[in-house]
């Protein structure tokens, strides 16, 4: 089904937003009491960040969440299910992050359904907004999980100055765009002109070409000894900034918390690269050696993502390049591995 | 109001009909159970107590209105269960995994051999063999720390009349074991059994498993007929937390059980 395509002036934009806030939480790029560009509920609408950077914090707190209540226990052995069905739309999504997220719902909803997410999923609406100038940490261009979208996203916007182009992608994009269907007019020529001149400028602007195809033959092939991990993993902080700053990373870990009478069993995004992460009764830990945990990382996004759901377990969103202080990250790792491995072939 | 969907997470409420203090550390729970009927000898549930935490326990019953758990106290939830009384509430989900394969028994030899406290996902299989006997010749090895720690003892015995020759041996002998001392691998060259033809389960900790799996192949045994249990850290029980996976497996959906075969294959790690 081909998107259908529409106009909305940037002075409509507001009164958009605020007609969607009347029946949902409104989620959007808001600055920080620093510089930080953050996603918050919007109190005031025209506090949200137009002029956005290509690489913001991702959305996916938003549908699964670092703490998730899961289950409340109350001393009448009484149990209250916990999952949130907070109506929600996120305004300002990046489309690498809509991709992963559809990578997620294979993930989160094939076999057994994870009701949290999946509620969760099932009442949020995404505005993502097409990136015109990438970072240069980004790599989504080369992997077709960016920066345009052709499907997957619920309502694409591609900002043309003073207004923007508007694809709608799904009943729930439809939904949101349609009910105010006089604030957006049809598209005329000038529109796709000026639309595919963005498309364009934001193909043209250089982005890094990362092969994560290349990397994962290159594994498979048997070329990358554990010796270049060690190498890698010697720098590794274990600071979990690559994995919390992922959109596909999804490990978690459940605890019980007592608050009096009450008993709240939460989960928390858990992280590989911790040595207790796999730990079995008696105190016995499989992965201690820290490379084996790097490996893990890196095998899991490059071999095992794909084998199990048909998608490298990256899309190129280049947070983790930012987020590790000590440069092994994807695109270094994959840039480095092809170095090592490729001059031995 | 919106219906909610069962939730894959929520446990079931049972209640504790009978303790057995198996050794000093080791309990039988018999848990009294409504809505759980179907599983397998294998299959493990996720059982659990507010306000401590869930862990992953094989059920060493066949299906009945009583599941029963055998449960070792190594870390803080299984210490807690330990302190129930009969009467008392358990919390538990399932089942989850795969169960042991059988219908590659078909007739063939079959080698049980247990380490430890691994006899308890074992016991409901060697329930189900008696019940369906086929014919088959069934040897049971069991290795035990000290004599004290042989769990199921009355079972054994059971199952020594029904037909089953049983093999027991200590790491460690006391002045009433007559029996060997030593490991499992070492009894099993004394057995008379053709190898090629037979099949085998193996439960216990990952060391003797290894050993195990090493003394078989050397006795010619095929991959695929090795059947053995992965243990891992689990969170969920249903492929989602991350945890036990290995390679693109996860022991507590594709697994627990895997053939050597399939070990090797998938490249896991015993």
């Amino acid at each position: 089904m081909k998107p259908t395509e529409l106009i909305l002036y940037k002075d409509h934009l507001s009164y958009w937003l605020r007609q969607l806030r009347k029946e949902r939480e409104l989620i959007g790029p808001l600055r920080g009491e620093e510089t930080d560009i953050v996603f918050k509920s919007v109190e005031n609408i025209h506090d949200i960040v137009l002029d956005l950077p290509a690489i913001l914090p991702t959305v996916k707190e938003f549908l699964f969440p670092q703490y998730e209540p899961m289950f409340k226990y109350l001393m009448t052995d009484e149990v209250v299910d916990l999952r949130d069905n907070t109506k929600r739309v996120i305004f300002g999504v990046r489309s690498c992050d809509v991709t992963a997220l559809t990578l997620l719902d294979k993930f989160f909803l094939d076999g057994y359904k994870d009701p949290f997410y999946e509620e969760r999923r099932n009442e949020t609406v995404l505005i993502s907004i097409v990136c015109g100038r990438p970072e240069p940490e980004c790599f989504c261009a080369g992997l077709n999980t960016g920066p345009y979208l052709e499907k997957g996203f619920d309502v694409q916007l591609t900002d043309l100055g003073d207004r923007f182009f508007v694809q709608v992608g799904s009943p729930k994009g439809h939904s949101a765009v349609m009910r105010f269907s006089f604030l957006f007019r049809k598209p005329y020529k000038a529109d796709y002109e000026d639309q595919y001149e963005v498309f364009l400028s934001s193909k043209a602007t250089s982005q890094k070409r990362i092969s994560l195809e290349g990397a994962r033959q290159l594994i498979l092939s048997g070329k990358v000894k554990d010796d270049f991990w060690r190498m890698i993993s010697d720098k590794c902080f274990e600071c979990g900034g690559c994995v919390y700053q992922c959109p596909l990373c999804t490990c978690f870990t459940v605890t019980d918390r007592v608050f009096g009478d009450i008993i709240e069993r939460v989960r928390l995004w858990d992280a590989c690269l911790f040595k207790g992460f796999t730990r079995l009764a008696g105190g016995i830990l499989p992965n201690e050696e820290r490379y084996l945990r790097t490996k893990r990382w890196f095998y899991h996004k490059l071999i095992y993502y794909p084998d199990a759901l048909n998608g490298f377990g990256c899309v190129g969103c280049g947070r983790c390049t930012i987020a590790c202080p000590t440069k092994i990250d994807m695109a270094s790792v994959i840039t480095r591995l092809k170095v090592t491995a490729g001059s031995e072939g | 109001m919106k219906k909610v969907e069962m939730n894959p997470y929520m446990l079931i409420k049972g209640r504790i009909s009978e303790i057995l203090n198996l050794t000093p550390d080791v309990k039988l729970f018999k848990v009294r159970i409504d809505g759980i009927k179907d599983y397998l000898p294998g299959q493990f549930f996720m059982v659990s107590l507010w306000g401590a935490g869930e862990v992953p326990i094989s059920v060493t019953s066949l299906p009945s209105d009583v599941l029963e758990f055998c449960i070792k106290k190594v870390g803080r939830v299984t210490g807690e269960i330990h302190n129930l009384e009969v009467g008392q509430y358990i919390y538990i989900r399932g089942p989850y995994g795969n169960g042991f394969p059988t219908d590659i028994a078909n007739k063939r030899g079959i080698l049980m051999i247990a380490g430890g406290i691994g006899i308890s996902p074992l016991r409901p299989l060697i329930e189900w063999l008696i019940k369906y006997p086929k014919g088959r010749q069934i040897i049971f090895f069991y290795g035990s720390k000290t004599p004290k720690e042989i769990l199921f003892l009355d079972d054994i015995e059971r199952w020594r009349r029904n037909g089953i020759g049983v093999h027991l041996t200590v790491d460690m002998a006391d002045k009433k074991w007559n029996g060997p001392v030593g490991l499992v691998t070492e009894l099993l060259k004394s057995v008379n059994l053709n190898f090629e033809d037979a099949i085998s389960y193996i439960c216990g900790p990952p060391v003797m498993i290894k050993a195990t799996v090493k003394e078989l192949l050397s006795f010619s045994m095929p991959e695929e007929r090795i059947v053995t249990t992965l243990e891992a850290h689990m969170k969920c029980g249903i492929g989602k937390c991350g945890h036990c996976y290995e390679g693109s497996k996860y022991i507590c959906i594709d697994g627990p059980i895997f053939t050597y075969k399939e070990i090797v294959d998938y490249a896991l790690s015993l």
